[in-house]
């Protein structure tokens, strides 16, 4: 596959041939990518539903300032691909606030539930009271005082 | 919208200060100079404008608009010195060469297009990326776009999603959110598609300058006919701005533009963690094989790259990282015969999983060399670009032989995109080792070809600056 260039090969048309057929094989590559990506979104759109987090904890945000440090508490189970998405959507959209994975040690808890139940029973365990809950699964819990 | 204006404020600034300082536009063909300007000046504003930001928010918080006067004092100071020393236009003595070239630079510009058809419903269905945007790159700019101590959060040990990662991306995109005065969606999307656009130019301008037309447009649609790159710019991760800065150091080396190069390299450290790797084999090939070049090219990566140490080992000293994490019992673990293989047998999987269809990235590649054929008087360059990549892929394939992660989760979760940042150099490599159409006899040389022909077959230097 070494050529010489001191030795022109005297093909053109060859040579022209490749070049024409590089192209047009490249730009096979983009058209696929575009079916790929059409078909990929139509899939995929928003799997995380990350866009409906911005109204979900619009109330929320109002209440607890920029820069809480917050423990977080959900009903899915730790590690589930679930679990992360809620915590990453919910942490990307409640920064600068920092969320932190576990309840304890935390004075504000966000409480970020999939399914409606009785959050008030939830945080108890914890030691948390219920402070406001904002619909959706949203809760904001706060440390009982001893 | 103002983000986004915000945005091409930095890539103008990056251009003016490349069109100033570093001079392409002396280089022939035009178009490719002004590709090179554009590619580089997209490279260079972004980094630029995100370390200058990243820096003053960490120094001054309590001057949060200092960093935009300053920015605009420099465009303004540059914009006066191109206008105070500004030469009449030089007269271009290249033409397309011929029929073909022209109908190559259509080709880029309709596959330029589908790809940002396809990358316009990306940007609709998902405006917030793929998961590794909202939840590490594009929250951490959430951070920084905060200001005062709140910003320190971005990289706060508590931050459970790679809090030690570089800064560059997420910096950039905070300084347009500030700036515009909104966290619009629309810069981070506009900043990853910068990024290809610059990829895009660079390895076609600079493939034009230092080979031929033809094989710089060739190299252009080699770019946009790899579906796992494009499927990356919507995702907004950091990986096409980091291919982008590598591919780009690169094509500097080989340009004799060491320090720009550096620069470029530095900046990839900046990028994601895989930079700082690729900075030191950047180094390393350089001294190996460009010698008088290394001292400049180290020159142009100190400044960005003492800002990479000083975060990695002041403000993120403890943070674990996946080398920190993977060298204690790393013995045990390359004593295992089966990760060897289970690494192989990955790599070879990624390579194939670029197909989408019938079609790999690498047929157009192939048909070229194929025809073509490796120019033997450019095996310096091939062994160099080569060298790099080859390193690279060494370098990746021992953080998965010793980390301490789950070894078949981190290649499903990694692997794709490792390739992906790796494409555009080995693109480079290759066709910067290939004989040229031009220099095949496919046409009567054009004026603008001729030079690069006698280049190609004399073996001299790629062009210097004039």
């Amino acid at each position: 596959m070494i050529g010489n260039e001191a030795t022109p090969l005297s093909r053109p048309l060859a040579v022209k041939a490749a070049v024409v057929l590089a192209a047009l094989t490249s730009l096979w590559g983009a058209f696929e990518y575009l079916g790929f990506e059409s078909s990929y979104q139509r899939q995929y759109a928003d799997p995380y539903q990350v866009g409906a987090q911005f109204s979900r904890f619009e109330a929320f945000q109002a209440r607890v300032p920029e820069n809480a440090v917050m423990g977080y508490l959900t009903d899915l189970a730790p590690g589930s691909v679930a679990a992360e998405a809620m915590f990453g959507s919910a942490q990307y959209v409640l920064a600068p606030r920092l969320l932190e994975k576990t309840p304890a040690g935390h004075d504000l808890v966000l409480g970020n539930f999939a399914k409606p139940g009785d959050f008030l029973t939830l945080g108890l365990p914890y030691g948390l009271r219920l402070e406001q809950d904002f619909g959706n699964g949203v809760v904001l819990f706060r440390k009982e005082s001893r | 919208m103002a983000g986004l204006l915000w945005a091409l404020f930095a890539v103008a600034l990056g251009g003016l200060l490349v069109y100033r300082f570093v001079g392409f536009a002396a280089l022939q063909p035009r178009w490719a100079a002004w590709l090179l300007t554009f590619g580089a000046g997209v490279s260079l504003g972004i980094g630029l404008t995100s370390v200058v930001f990243f820096l003053l928010r960490l120094a001054l918080p309590a001057v949060p608009g200092i960093s935009v006067w300053l920015e605009i004092a420099l465009l303004v100071g540059i914009g006066y010195e191109i206008f105070r020393t500004r030469k009449p236009a030089a007269v271009g003595n290249t033409k397309n060469g011929f029929l073909l070239n022209l109908l190559l630079a259509c080709a880029v510009l309709l596959a330029l297009a589908v790809a940002t058809i396809a990358m316009a419903g990306a940007w609709e269905a998902n405006p917030w990326g793929n998961w590794d945007a909202w939840s590490i790159w594009n929250l951490r700019a959430r951070f920084l776009a905060t200001g005062g101590e709140l910003s320190h959060r971005a990289w706060a040990p508590t931050l459970g999603s790679h809090p030690e990662y570089p800064l560059l991306i997420s910096a950039f995109v905070a300084r347009c959110w500030v700036y515009g005065h909104s966290m619009s969606a629309a810069v981070p999307i506009a900043t990853s598609y910068l990024y290809l656009l610059a990829l895009l130019s660079l390895t076609a301008g600079g493939l034009a300058v230092l080979r031929s037309q033809s094989l710089g447009w060739l190299g252009g649609l080699a770019i946009l006919g790899t579906p796992a790159v494009l499927h990356e710019v919507p995702a907004q991760y950091a990986d096409i701005p980091l291919g982008c800065y590598m591919a780009g150091a690169l094509l500097f080396l080989l340009l004799e533009h060491p320090v720009l190069g550096g620069v470029l390299a530095s900046m990839a450290a900046w990028t994601k963690d895989e930079g700082l790797l690729f900075l030191a084999v950047f180094l390393a090939m350089t001294a190996a094989f460009r010698g008088r070049q290394v001292l400049r090219a180290g020159a142009g990566a100190l400044p960005v790259s003492i800002l990479v140490i000083a975060f990695k080992a002041v403000l993120v000293r403890g943070t674990p990282s996946l080398l920190g994490v993977s060298v204690p019992g790393f013995l045990s673990r390359i004593e295992v015969p089966g990760r060897y293989w289970q690494i192989i047998g990955a790599f070879g999987s990624g390579f194939a999983s670029m197909a989408s269809g019938w079609y790999h990235p690498l047929w157009p590649v192939l048909v070229l060399v194929f025809v073509l054929r490796f120019d033997r008087t450019r095996r310096q360059d091939l062994l160099f670009s080569g060298g790099i990549c080859a390193l690279m892929l060494a370098g990746y394939f021992t953080i998965y032989l010793i980390t301490a992660n789950d070894l078949m989760w981190q290649l499903q979760t990694s692997l794709g995109r490792l390739l992906v940042q790796l494409w555009p150099c080995f693109l480079v490599a290759f066709l910067v080792s290939l004989r040229t159409p031009e220099s095949l006899g496919w046409a009567p040389l054009s004026a603008g070809a001729q030079p690069q022909a006698k280049r190609a077959s004399r073996n001299t230097k790629a062009p210097r600056r004039r």
